[in-house]
């Protein structure tokens, strides 16, 4: 008797969780983006009636950075359509980074940021040189607001905050979206606005300054304005997509403060370092394609594709897929994810200075990122639906595994001194993350 | 293809598609598949935001899905 009233109690409950996705669909394509159909209605109670979705995640980079990042999201759709979201993240890193300079056959001595000798470290002779003293903790917060203006209009305002110990940053958007064609279509359009603090430690270096000389100022400032051009379209009853176009250009003090380049003789030895000097301005372009397609009732697919270019001359491509596969009821589903990405180097990208060159002026960087390379990223995904907490009818466990992998594509002639180093060794990264949402 | 020419291929289809709208698209009733969570282009919006800071502070793109702006000190 008891079996029976436990089985009819659940399949009242899995309807009832049909229906509210049946009706938040009804929404349109509209609702296929933010968190509306996923919240629970407003009824009683102070978080009751308010979804919550949180993640730790833990980042951890083959002899370099770790991170550990706890992520909390609450949201909540109200009676008359509006929508409240909000969000709140921590980052704590620590370990070594790499501070640009290139792997030598001599060792080599260098200043912390600080300029501290106490914070002096050593890099041994044909190791790439990484700080090893690196620690970061960061928290933002974030809040959306979207409201419906019309019946097929909706309008959305965003904030967020982040803080580190030397950087500051506040970003606003808004944003609106219009249905028509029976809400198989919505044509939305943003703009942001970020604006950025920094104050290294020990001061901003003069782009392009000797390293010896430690020429440093005040704190510096970037800004930076965006806007997004959006299409997303229902196309069949298994197939619906999103189409953006976006422009971003940010203005002011974009260099890596931390990152210096080695200044090299043309028998390979290590004559000095300057600190980076990037342009003061960059403005990328970009256009993203993403695919949901269902595979027949438990399998469905994702796919998505980037191109993105910027006035530095960086171009890249990317591409990911993942395969979500339910079973049991729908109450548990694993998926796995494959992502490529390939970028070029930046006109002014180099991995050292040649001494022997004229001095020049000319912007110089040899931070990786902004080198050419590969990568690749493989992930997978269990998750769980579990009994909700309180009045919730279910809440959802997951745990989720990627393994990233980059690798140069190095085109740069070394002096034969230096060959048989490891100078570019690339990036292998674990990322682990359990999630949790009721 | 450069960016231009992406742009104008990415209008020319826009243009089809909207040109199409009247044969896109499913009715009300037809929205089941539609109503699954798998279908939801932000299906795991925290998946998707730790994904994109790792990647934002290891690559020198960013955004697409969304605005580019990182908020981070990280690159």
């Amino acid at each position: 008797m008891q079996l029976e009233l436990e089985t009819r109690l659940a399949k009242a409950a899995h309807m009832r969780r049909q229906l509210m996705a049946a009706s938040c669909a009804l929404l349109g394509a509209a609702a296929a983006r933010g968190q509306e159909a996923r919240m629970a209605p407003a009824d009683s109670g102070l978080l009751e009636d308010w979804s919550v979705d949180s993640a730790l995640a833990y980042y951890h980079e083959d002899g370099r950075i770790q991170a550990i990042e706890p992520v909390v999201n609450i949201a909540k759709l109200f009676a008359d359509g509006q929508a409240l979201n909000f969000n709140v993240t921590f980052d704590s890193l620590t370990g070594s980074s790499p501070n640009g300079a290139l792997t030598s056959r001599s060792a080599q001595t260098f200043a912390s940021p600080s300029g501290k000798s106490a914070h002096a470290y050593t890099t041994a002779p044909g190791q790439l040189p990484v700080d090893p003293n690196y620690q970061d903790d960061r928290i933002a917060v974030g809040g959306t607001w979207a409201l419906p203006v019309t019946r097929v209009d909706q309008l959305s305002v965003g904030a967020k905050l982040s803080d580190e110990h030397d950087f500051f940053s506040v970003t606003v958007d808004a944003s609106i979206a219009h249905d028509f064609n029976e809400k198989n279509t919505t044509l939305s359009f943003g703009i942001s606005e970020e604006f950025d603090s920094l104050q290294p430690i020990g001061g901003a270096p003069v782009p392009g300054s000797d390293y010896a000389l430690f020429e440093k100022t005040g704190h510096k400032t970037k800004n930076g304005v965006g806007a997004l051009l959006g299409v997303t379209q229902v196309i069949t009853r298994n197939w619906l997509f999103e189409f953006n176009l976006s422009v971003d250009r940010f203005k002011g003090y974009l260099n890596d403060p931390y990152k210096i380049t080695s200044i090299i003789d043309s028998a390979g030895n290590t004559t000095g370092y300057e600190f980076e000097s990037r342009p003061d301005q960059r403005t990328r372009k970009s256009a993203y394609w993403e695919n949901r397609v269902a595979l027949g009732g438990q399998i469905s697919t994702g796919l998505s594709l980037r191109y993105m270019r910027d006035d530095w001359g960086v171009r890249s491509d990317t591409a990911q897929l993942h395969l979500h596969w339910s079973f049991s009821n729908r109450d548990r589903y694993v998926e796995p994810t494959f992502r490529w990405y390939r970028q070029t180097a930046a006109s002014f990208y180099t991995p050292f200075i040649l001494s022997t060159e004229a001095p020049t002026t000319a912007y110089e960087a040899s931070d990786s990122r902004l080198g050419a390379f590969h990568a690749l990223t493989y992930g997978l995904k269990y998750a769980q639906k579990l009994p909700g907490l309180g009045g919730r009818e279910e809440s959802e466990f997951s745990v989720r595994v990627e393994y990233y992998q980059q690798t140069f594509n190095v085109r740069t002639a070394t002096p034969a001194a230096l060959q048989g180093l490891d100078l570019y060794p690339g990036l292998k990264a674990v990322l682990v993350q359990v999630g949790w949402r009721f | 293809m450069n960016f231009k020419q992406i742009c104008i291929f990415c209008l020319l289809s826009s243009t089809a598609i909207a040109g199409g709208c009247v044969s896109l698209g499913v009715k009300p009733w037809q929205r089941d598949v539609m109503a699954r969570e798998d279908m939801r282009l932000d299906a795991n919006p925290l998946d998707a935001a730790i994904d994109d800071h790792m990647y934002f502070s290891k690559e020198a793109s960013s955004g697409g899905r969304s605005f580019a702006g990182g908020g981070c000190g990280c690159n």
